[in-house]
């Protein structure tokens, strides 16, 4: 076992070989942010660490239940001999922020959720139409399809309307005498009414 | 392949010939001989489904009517019953049970299958004002045939307009059928909608292909018909219509006055007891609304009532300007309108302008005096005609609103094929026809013009 995650570990043994000799090198402080799960540091070739790092490898074996979200920093650890001054180390700590795919994914999903929200949310409160006098006044059920329904119905019913005009004209023209007709289709409208 | 023929041939003539074989042809052929004196007119036969085409992949199982079938005599012959409801019986418990008109369901279904009742009808047109006023005769024959009818109409934003001077319709809705690329929200709309109110009969006179004739199936109307492509173009559209109608040429308005007489054949057709229906003249009814608003509107641009001549036709390119789409020249210049309106001295010249844009024009042609009055609307221009002495058109709406009317009019024509195929039997519409000797409108002879608008007064004296 040791041999298939020696694979794993060799390109990163130079990362985590804290660095004696001068120059500038990484330590990176989440090394199982990559390997989740299975990781596991295998520090054989590491001599006198050995001992040590094995009570860690326990610990690193073990899975995590939650994601190492506050894990998202890198620090560059500088460390910078001057020399004149053979004791004295200048170590300089940076880190920067750095998110993983899955977090910039999900970063990137919360933000057009929010912002498709915030659009159906916020645009609808700034309806003119849905506000105005024209939909919410009284008789609408809300739909909005009452309005050409309505329409509609008036056409029909002048057309009904002109109906029973043409009805009672015939009426006046059959029968004759106007006054006394046009009285009872006055009648007749009132009752139709 | 040449051998197979005359194998075939051969085994015929082996099969015919051996008694086996021409035993049951022989019995088949007695039997119906025994049988066609006992055939009776076949009382159950439906509304003409597939009669005109005998297409066996309609319905492979399609063997005409049966024989054996004995039909009743109710709800089986006649015309429908305007209201069919049964009286309402106050002792009855259920009696105050009401259904709509049209809805009891217990028997309707019987006059439906058994006489082709046609409850609610829809008709789609296609074209402009003067199309759809030339279908008026059609619904009035619909309604004439079928009592008690509720006839709805589907036609374009322009068409729509003329149904406000019908009495007849129902609902008139907007949807453009000869729009190749309907919205496809506007289009399922339009199914859902007509499929929601359940028609019976579907009448269209856009030319069918297999698209139209699809949106007029989806309607699950029970009988759908529908002039049809007269070319390659119909392929397909008569698998899913009850009936087509196949016009002479692509444009249906070419066929003038007359142009449905297809379609209005097959809606006067004799039926069980009910003879062959006389084909209304074209009539339109005014409602009181429109004639107050339209005097109004006339008594503002200074004619008083009775003592006008409309004048309809002048060259503008506005959509409001009601031609006909089988005459495309069928508009006269303002000038020529000019000259024309100076003949005319017993009564205003009234120039109806399509658009405000030609009120400048007119008054320059004609003076600053000139009677002017916006109209775009059939029902105010048959209004207006209402009230007018007479009318001196081209080839517009209003010279068929005159006839509507009862007025007499001076029709101008590009041609005299077209003024015969508009105005036929011009002389019982009380119409003058003139038209052009070189088949273009603007080389029409004034004075002839000039000579029919004075008869036109002279018939206006006698009125």
């Amino acid at each position: 076992m040791a041999n298939t995650i020696m694979g794993f570990t060799m390109p990163r043994t130079g990362l985590h070989h804290m660095p004696l000799h001068n120059g500038i090198s990484y330590a990176n402080d989440f090394p199982d942010m990559s390997f989740h799960g299975s990781s596991s540091f295998s520090w054989g070739n590491m001599g006198g660490f050995q001992v040590e790092m094995k009570k860690k490898k326990r610990e690193l074996v073990m899975t995590h239940a939650f994601p190492d979200w506050p894990h998202l920093n890198l620090i560059a650890v500088l460390v910078q001999h001057v020399d004149s001054q053979r004791d004295i180390e200048f170590i300089t700590n940076k880190t920067i922020w750095h998110l993983s795919d899955t977090a910039i994914k999900n970063v990137y999903a919360f933000y057009i959720m929010f912002t498709v929200w915030g659009c159906c949310v916020f645009g609808s409160t700034k309806d003119p139409f849905y506000d105005g006098e024209q939909y919410r006044k009284d008789g609408g059920d809300g739909t909005g399809h009452w309005i050409y329904d309505k329409q509609e119905d008036m056409e029909a019913e002048a057309r009904a309307e002109l109906w029973r005009e043409e009805l009672i004209e015939e009426i006046e023209q059959k029968v004759g005498g106007l006054r006394e007709l046009e009285e009872a289709g006055k009648k007749t409208e009132e009752l139709v009414k | 392949m040449t051998t197979l023929p005359s194998l075939s041939s051969s085994s015929a003539l082996s099969l015919s010939s051996s008694p086996l074989f021409s035993r049951p042809h022989l019995s088949a052929t007695s039997s119906s001989s025994i049988r066609t004196p006992l055939f009776r007119t076949p009382k159950t036969e439906l509304c003409t489904t597939n009669a005109k085409k005998k297409n066996p992949w309609l319905d492979p199982f399609d063997y005409g009517d049966d024989p054996e079938m004995e039909g009743g005599s109710l709800f089986s012959e006649g015309k429908q019953e305007e209201d069919p409801r049964p009286p309402d019986n106050p002792g009855n418990p259920y009696g105050f049970l009401k259904f709509p008109k049209g809805y009891n369901v217990e028997i309707a279904s019987l006059g439906l299958m058994l006489r082709g009742d046609v409850r609610r009808c829809c008709c789609v047109i296609s074209g402009g004002v003067y199309e759809n006023l030339l279908f008026f005769p059609a619904i009035q024959l619909l309604k004439d045939r079928y009592p008690g009818v509720e006839i709805d109409v589907l036609a374009n934003a322009r068409g729509k307009q003329c149904y406000e001077i019908n009495k007849n319709v129902r609902f008139a809705d907007v949807y453009d059928t000869d729009d190749p690329f309907p919205i496809p929200a506007e289009y399922t709309d339009m199914i859902g909608l007509l499929k929601g109110r359940y028609y019976d009969l579907v009448l269209s006179t856009t030319l069918a292909g297999l698209g139209h004739a699809a949106f007029l199936s989806m309607t699950s109307a029970r009988s759908t018909a529908s002039y049809v492509y007269p070319n390659v173009n119909a392929a397909g559209a008569g698998l899913l219509l009850t009936e087509t109608f196949t016009p002479e040429t692509l444009n249906l308005s070419e066929g003038g006055y007359h142009m449905y007489h297809e379609m209005l054949d097959w809606l006067a057709r004799p039926a069980r007891n009910v003879p062959r229906q006389t084909i209304p003249p074209l009539r339109v009814s005014l409602s009181r609304k429109l004639k107050e608003f339209v005097e109004a509107k006339y008594k503002k641009s200074g004619v008083e009532k009775g003592k006008f001549v409309v004048i309809h036709g002048i060259e503008s390119d506005s959509a409001a300007s009601m031609q006909s789409k089988g005459d495309a020249d069928s508009l006269l210049s303002i000038h020529m309108w000019a000259e024309i309106a100076k003949s005319i001295r017993g009564a205003n010249p009234l120039f109806v302008i399509p658009h405000e844009k030609e009120r400048e024009e007119v008054e320059e042609a004609v003076g600053a005096d000139a009677n002017i009055v916006f109209i775009t609307t059939p029902g105010q221009l048959a209004a207006l005609i209402n009230d007018s002495v007479g009318v001196v058109a081209t080839n517009t709406a209003a010279i068929q609103l005159a006839h509507a009317r009862d007025k007499p009019s001076v029709a101008l024509f590009s041609s005299e094929e077209k003024g015969r195929l508009f105005v036929p039997d011009a002389k019982e519409k009380k119409c003058v026809l003139v038209s052009s000797k070189t088949g273009k409108l603007s080389d029409i002879d004034l004075g002839a013009v000039k000579d029919a608008a004075q008869a036109l007064e002279g018939s206006m004296a006698l009125v």
